[in-house]
């Protein structure tokens, strides 16, 4: 009996807690005129529900385009970071060379910048490189100055610290170089760790505002959360669509939640406790 | 847990990575060539209007095109949001990318201008051709002489109102081209209100700053007050002078009395009927005729004080100072001003006051209501947006006081708080 | 060695040069515009102004306010979002998989981006307007109270933010102490019982001290991304009402990019990151001590 009440309980506060999203989602499938109206039983009905603020958030979002963008940021930073990341991570970790306690100190200070700080003399820098203008550009801006990261290297070092000597030393006898080394047999060894910071970037980077709000400025190259935040502000304002659009823009990682969820508790506490 | 998939996908992930570092290498170094073109390509950019102008824009472009393409000229449009468009131009002009025309509200053309952004179009227009204009878009162009933006349209505020509520309720609307004072505006109000019926819309939910500059800048100036003295660069003791916050305190009584709402939601509350007045520009003006027919009533603001209030200024178009395409960019601006062109399009799409003379042919409409009480307030009162480099910053103070003046807050503390901001500025 | 030698350096040249060129070298430049009267449109035609900017910015009100509003939401942000999140750690941790379908709820408000959850939000506290009234005031109307203005009080726009932020935040943090939970052992618990704890006393003495590390992680990440506050009044509040809501970020983007001033600009980053690399050492060094 006291099981089921405090099953009973929890189960309260996980609605209320989850309330705004749901209600999020059931808002976006109503008329415009009926979303701010019927306060808190309205989420229960089911009059009038339609898929047309969809139709409507996809067309004046340009959501299509706007996606394809979100992507090929993500996995360009993802893609990119993976392998110079690891490859930092393992020298720092496996190799001996002059300076690499200091060089190492100075790549943990990093860790600490708030990117948001340096949004703007990383913009002019991003110009000078020619990383304005065109869509290639403009990709190129939003995705290589995030590759490398400070965090991930330090996150990813200590996982190849944690590998054992042996199977290094016999490959280095049958007399394979460090950089076959790194990619045969220290890299798929810390697969679990790469999965985690693939699942840190994802999250950071699918909710990127501030340098694509700086970066995007073309149409064709605006990110899914940009789009989102433009239809929120253009008149005329029409709350379905907003959220239906909001919608959207939460799917993609709530398909991947899963995996998101079992990867940030490992990472966490090996990057932030240990 | 069974977390195999994930590692074999990393393992995949990995392995894709192995067999395309080298091709990413070189996608990335190749970043940032562009490629040579093989047309002249003309770069347009414009503010994001209402759906109907847009697709009227890239309609003009298209026609542009089609008449342009045997000189090897092609144009392409982008459209920006509103939502801190001088931001937005800010930033491309940091970063070397600007466009090689591009759309300028009108009060931010001083701003521009300050920065070396605009390339002047006096030397390219005859005075001839520049008199067929409104003498607001020439005003509004031009800064210490020079014109640097022209318009295919101008903008008018009015007060529309529906006529069969005002006469249930026994209301009567002023003659042509008279505006109610302050008192007989509240009166009305008040008897709307009386009669369960909300009186005005203002739009208290608009995102864009620059609606509540140019939707109550007019009614500081029709109590004899400015928002800035552009020639000493004051803005303390100007914007938060007595007779401003004497008209703002009356203002916000609108509010205090229930007569308009603080947080609206909806958008249009006048054309669903959910209000009997609405403080509103040119571009609602053929939306709420098709929703209204002949139960649309206009009328001028009301005065606070013993001017007229009356608003103009609106989007016209500029060449870039970093354009190598001068001349081609100049085609585009007589095209989108030409009144076949240009001007017929865009104003069948937004509603807007045509501007020029030789335009108004074209629209037999402006000689009855609605229309024809824009350009009779354009050009008997029309009155633009003070010119100063500080503009934006103004712009920005000012509306954020009116938002929290609506709220409630105290007018003077809020309009010195609003002062003081821009006066460090401007000495700075 | 040598030949090892090159070889560290060839793989750490990628990440490096990275680093180098879009980390480092901007704060470099960032630290030199800020003595210089550096202009966003022409920011290599400066001239050196010995420092005027940062005494300028200490007295800016706008300045002021920006830092006293990211001050205050941190002091509101990061004791409740880590309480309540200790504590639903406590709650949920339990085998049965009811349990981890409960902590999954908790975890979900997590991935979902901020601007997507700002502007829910806005639309949740929309205050009550005829008969169109958002989501929470409609339960305070409910529940009998007055329906409120959330983002358009000034006194109530800031807490207003900081509660959503709590609320998306927090099973984050919650995730972060059941980790630290799962590593306590059960024999402890099991002692501290016989012992004759009671809940309160296992709770101060064997829960929170072998939780220190979790704890100060937590206060230390939740800390650093409060000051990052930009998302939420960009959207929700631009700002307003009364200026109660500008963060810094948000001052040092207005300052670039709408009066182009990037030498002011660049001089509001560099007292920024001071600011964040001082949270960051004392809390290091409260670390240091807890452990020690």
């Amino acid at each position: 009996m006291k099981r089921i009440l405090g099953w009973g309980l929890s189960l309260l506060v996980a609605w209320f807690f989850l309330v705004p999203l749901i209600w999020m989602v059931h808002a976006s499938l109503r008329p415009e005129a009926e979303i701010f109206r019927g306060g808190m039983l309205s989420i229960f009905s089911i009059d009038q529900l339609s898929w047309s603020n969809y139709a409507d958030a996809w067309r004046r979002a340009q959501f299509g385009r706007a996606l394809l963008n979100s992507i090929i940021q993500l996995v360009g930073i993802i893609g990119i970071g993976l392998w110079i990341n690891s490859m930092a991570a393992f020298a720092f970790a496996r190799m001996q060379f002059a300076g690499r306690d200091l060089l190492f100190a100075l790549v943990l200070i990093l860790v600490i910048l708030p990117v948001e700080v340096l949004i703007i003399p990383l913009f002019l820098t991003a110009r000078d490189l020619n990383l304005m203008g065109g869509y290639a550009a403009t990709m190129g801006a939003l995705i290589i100055p995030f590759t490398a990261k400070a965090v991930n290297v330090f996150f990813l070092r200590q996982h190849f610290l944690q590998l054992p000597t042996a199977l290094e030393e016999a490959a280095r006898v049958e007399g394979a170089n460090w950089f076959q080394i790194y990619w045969h047999i220290a890299l798929p060894s810390i697969k679990p760790a790469l999965a985690t910071v693939i699942v840190l970037d994802v999250l950071t980077h699918w909710s990127d505002f501030i340098w694509p709000l700086v970066v995007c400025t073309r149409e064709e190259t605006r990110t899914v959360q940009i789009s989102l935040a433009n239809l929120f502000t253009q008149p005329p304002i029409q709350y379905g669509a907003i959220l239906a659009c909001a919608v959207m823009a939460t799917l993609p990682v709530l398909i991947l939640f899963r995996w998101i969820q079992r990867h940030v508790v490992s990472s966490e506490l090996a990057a932030g406790i240990k | 847990m069974t977390s195999g998939p994930v590692y074999l996908w990393v393992g995949g992930m990995i392995t894709i990575l192995q067999r395309l570092s080298v091709l990413g290498l070189i996608t990335f170094l190749s970043f940032g060539c562009g490629q040579v073109p093989q047309t002249e390509v003309l770069q347009i950019w414009s503010h994001q209007g209402q759906e109907a102008e847009n697709r009227a824009m890239r309609e003009i472009v298209a026609a542009f095109n089609e008449t342009h393409a045997k000189l090897g000229i092609r144009a392409t449009i982008e459209f920006f949001p509103d939502y801190q468009y001088t931001e937005r131009l800010s930033i491309a002009a940091a970063a070397g990318d600007m466009p090689d025309v591009f759309g300028v509200d009108g009060p931010t053309v001083a701003q521009f201008v300050e920065s070396g952004l605009l390339h002047p179009l006096s030397d390219y227009f005859s005075d001839a051709e520049l008199d067929d204009f409104l003498d607001t878009i020439i005003n509004q162009g031009t800064i210490d002489g020079v014109l640097y933006t022209l318009g295919a349209f101008d903008s008018a505020l009015i007060l529309y109102y529906d006529r069969v509520v005002f006469d249930e309720v026994g209301i009567e609307s002023p003659p042509f081209g008279e505006a109610w004072d302050w008192q007989t505006f509240l009166d009305a109000c008040q008897q709307l209100k009386e009669h369960g019926i909300s009186p005005v819309s203002l739009h208290m939910n608009v995102t864009a700053d620059e609606w509540f500059t140019y939707a109550f800048s007019p009614l500081i100036w029709s109590g004899e007050g400015h928002l800035i003295d552009t020639d000493a660069n004051q803005i303390e003791g100007v914007l938060n002078s007595p007779a401003n916050i004497a008209t703002l305190t009356k203002w916000q009584a609108l509010f205090t009395e229930g007569f308009a709402a603080r947080n609206p939601m909806n958008p249009n509350p006048f054309g669903a009927g959910e209000t009997a007045m609405d403080w509103n520009g040119h571009w609602m003006a053929r939306s709420h005729f098709e929703a209204k027919g002949h139960r649309l009533g206009v009328m001028p603001l009301p005065k606070i004080g013993d001017q007229p209030a009356a608003a103009s200024g609106s989007w016209s178009w500029a060449i870039a100072a970093t354009t190598d395409k001068t001349d081609t960019a100049v085609r585009w601006i007589r095209w989108i001003t030409d009144p076949e062109t240009g001007i017929v399009p865009i104003v069948n799409a937004g509603g807007a006051v045509p501007s020029r003379q030789s335009a108004f042919e074209f629209f037999p409409e402006y000689e009855e209501d609605p229309f024809r009480l824009f350009r009779f307030l354009l050009e008997s009162y029309g009155r633009s947006r003070p010119q100063t480099p500080l503009y934006p910053n103004l712009t920005q103070q000012f509306a954020a006081a009116v938002r929290d003046i609506a709220q409630g807050a105290d007018v003077e503390e809020r309009l010195n708080q609003a002062a003081s901001a821009v006066q460090r500025l401007a000495d700075r | 060695m040598n030949r090892r030698s090159w070889e560290a350096w060839l793989l750490l040249l990628p990440a490096l040069l990275v680093l180098g060129t879009f980390v480092a070298w901007p704060l470099v430049r960032a630290l030199l515009w800020s003595f210089t009267d550096a202009n966003l449109f022409a920011p290599h035609n400066a001239e050196w102004n010995r420092g005027s900017h940062y005494s300028y910015l200490i007295s800016d009100p706008r300045f002021r306010q920006a830092f006293l509003n990211t001050a205050l939401f941190a002091l509101m942000v990061v004791p409740l979002q880590s309480v309540i999140a200790f504590f639903l750690a406590l709650w949920v941790n339990r085998p049965e998989p009811y349990w981890r379908w409960l902590r999954t709820a908790f975890f979900v408000p997590v991935v979902v981006s901020m601007p997507v959850l700002a502007i829910l939000w806005t639309m949740l506290y929309q205050p009550l307007e005829g008969d169109q009234v958002g989501l929470i005031n409609s339960v305070l109307l409910v529940v009998g109270l007055p329906a409120q203005d959330w983002l358009q009080n000034p006194l109530l726009a800031l807490p207003a933010i900081a509660a959503m932020s709590v609320w998306q935040g927090v099973g984050f943090q919650m995730m972060i102490f059941l980790a630290g939970l799962q590593q306590l052992s059960r024999d402890q618990l099991e002692a501290a019982r016989i012992d004759g704890a009671n809940g309160a006393q296992r709770l101060w003495y064997v829960i929170i001290p072998s939780m220190r590390n979790s704890l100060l992680f937590v206060w230390i990440t939740t800390t650093i991304l409060a000051f990052r506050l930009f998302v939420q009044p960009y959207l929700m509040t631009r700002g307003g009402p009364q200026d109660r809501t500008v963060s810094i970020i948000q001052y040092l983007y207005e300052t670039t990019f709408l009066n182009r001033d990037l030498g002011l600009a660049s001089a509001g980053a560099i007292l920024f990151l001071l600011l964040v690399a001082v949270i960051t050492l004392v809390q290091q060094r409260a670390q240091r001590e807890v452990r020690s």
